[in-house]
């Protein structure tokens, strides 16, 4: 699969990246925020005192998860090693780091993989509903979030304003089947893709609790339940 | 029909009728000449939105723009014509495509609304509290009628962000990283979007950064949304692209967001500007 190949100008690609020494405390005083010399620090140090020390967002707003927009903004591992990449191909040294970021992290549920309801599934993969905060700020409680799987990959081959920046996934179960192997494959790359695709474009649903283990469930009977109109 | 005539007919004269790289140049030719010279779905994916280019309710609100900053307005009853965008005080015409800049009087980077804001503050009074200055968004705001005025001065000029004083190189650089930066639920950046041609999210086609002309298309604002019904500004994108990154509210006129308008303006250099456009 190409799904994680950039076409992106080599140029950019062989920028230095010295973020590992981003973030760090030497610029972090806020008080002395007039007295900055932003010429001083490097282009990775003065992004990230432009979000959280010279006021570049709101960043005590609180998200649905029960955090906050810092916490939001705050890179982890895997984010800041493909961030790093500024849109190249992933090299052999980051994608072993990042699968294996990705692999420490992948939780199974409890009793084994199992198909849901290809029906609830079909509603999840529609809705880009969920999580977004500032200007305006999704409700949880009142609707459910989605997935949002038609943003970026073809699904239902009835379904025609589907997004191209994913594979197309059309007939997906079709062409694979549900054995046991496939069940897991499917959990994980939608858990966390970066398993199988380190610095893939595609969000950590499982990893970052933004699906709930049944809404994957029911993705993955979406995917692969020969009823489904995914297989059709 | 008038209004937007006589408009585009003081634009053409106040600013010459020839077309070279930095005379004034009708979006609509903009738009089409960019056409012509690349193969790009991003660009074509409306026909209806460019037929109706020459008709773009953004004229109006430019023009209600140009009354706004003729005016003695504010505290201290002064027009905006002694505003400096960066030609001197009151030149327009190609001052916005080398926008964002360094200022000396204020000593920072500037975008055009962050610029806008410093003056209506200075030179007229305005309180930061003030509607005039408080109210970014919308056709109706006096923000987007000054900065569809201003900006549509440069439509055919090519963007050409100074790169002179080193705070103007940090803060490009700072929004390149920026531009690139992965955060939150989603571990989107702008590049999840904008990295690859002629990739759609649902039915849009998303413009590329590394196409030039796709990127100044995207890059050119104000624009009217057709689905908004409203112009918008830079700052109105970029809210709304960290919103639907779930990344949170990135503060107007941060250096923040204008880093990232720094490194975007950049990647469009040389690229001429769709002022106003027609965005879907």
């Amino acid at each position: 699969m190409s799904y994680y190949k950039i076409t992106m100008a080599a140029a950019l690609a062989v920028l230095t990246s010295s973020f590992l020494i981003a973030g760090g405390g030497a610029i972090a005083d806020s008080t002395k925020a007039d007295k900055v010399d932003y010429t001083a620090m490097s282009s990775e140090q003065l992004a990230e005192y432009l979000i959280f020390d010279a006021k570049g967002f709101k960043l005590d707003d609180k998200t649905q998860e029960g955090k906050t927009v810092r916490d939001r903004l705050t890179q982890d591992g895997i984010q800041k090693a493909c961030s790093a990449l500024r849109g190249g191909s992933v090299d052999g040294a980051t994608a072993g780091k990042v699968i294996a970021m990705a692999r420490e992290a992948m939780t199974h549920p409890e009793g084994g993989i199992k198909l849901g309801d290809w029906k609830k599934g079909d509603t999840v993969a529609r809705s880009g509903y969920g999580f977004r905060v500032g200007h305006k700020v999704d409700d949880h409680s009142g609707r459910e979030p989605g997935g949002n799987c038609y943003a970026c990959h073809e699904l239902d081959p009835n379904e025609i304003a589907f997004g191209t920046l994913g594979p197309s996934l059309k007939g997906y179960g079709k062409l694979r089947g549900t054995n046991e192997i496939i069940l897991k494959y499917t959990y994980e790359v939608i858990y966390n893709p970066h398993t199988y695709f380190p610095c893939t474009q595609m969000p950590r649903f499982g990893y970052h609790g933004t699906l709930t283990q049944e809404q994957i469930s029911d993705v993955m009977a979406y995917l692969l339940d020969p009823d489904s109109p995914v297989n059709q | 029909m008038s209004k937007k005539t006589s408009f585009v007919l003081s634009a053409l004269l106040a600013f010459g009728a020839s077309v070279s790289a930095d005379s004034y140049q009708a979006p609509e030719d903009v738009l089409n000449g960019l056409i012509s010279e690349v193969d790009s779905a991003y660009l074509t994916q409306s026909e209806q939105n460019i037929m109706m280019m020459p008709d773009n309710p953004a004229y109006w609100v430019a023009e209600e723009g140009e009354s706004l900053f003729k005016a003695k307005r504010g505290p201290n009853k002064a027009s905006l014509e002694s505003c400096d965008f960066g030609n001197g005080p009151g030149v327009l015409e190609g001052a916005y495509v080398e926008m964002p800049r360094h200022f000396a009087d204020s000593g920072k980077v500037m975008d055009l609304e962050s610029r806008l804001v410093y003056c209506m503050e200075t030179i007229q009074g305005f309180s930061s509290d003030d509607p005039a200055v408080k109210k970014r968004h919308g056709s109706g705001s006096d923000m987007m009628k000054l900065q569809t005025y201003i900006a549509s001065q440069s439509s055919g000029y090519e963007w050409n962000p100074p790169m002179d004083h080193p705070l103007e190189k940090a803060m490009r650089d700072a929004g390149e990283v920026l531009f690139y930066r992965r955060a939150g639920t989603m571990d989107f950046s702008c590049r999840s979007c904008h990295g690859a041609a002629g990739k759609r999210i649902r039915a849009s086609v998303l413009p590329n950064i590394n196409v030039p002309q796709e990127w100044t298309k995207a890059v050119s604002w104000p624009a009217f949304r057709v689905g908004h019904d409203n112009v918008r500004s830079s700052q109105h994108r970029v809210r709304g692209c960290y919103w639907q990154m779930r990344q949170g509210q990135i503060i107007p006129g941060s250096d923040a967001s204008i880093a990232l308008i720094s490194f975007w303006t950049d990647a469009a250099r040389g690229q001429p500007a769709i002022l106003p456009d027609m965005k879907r």
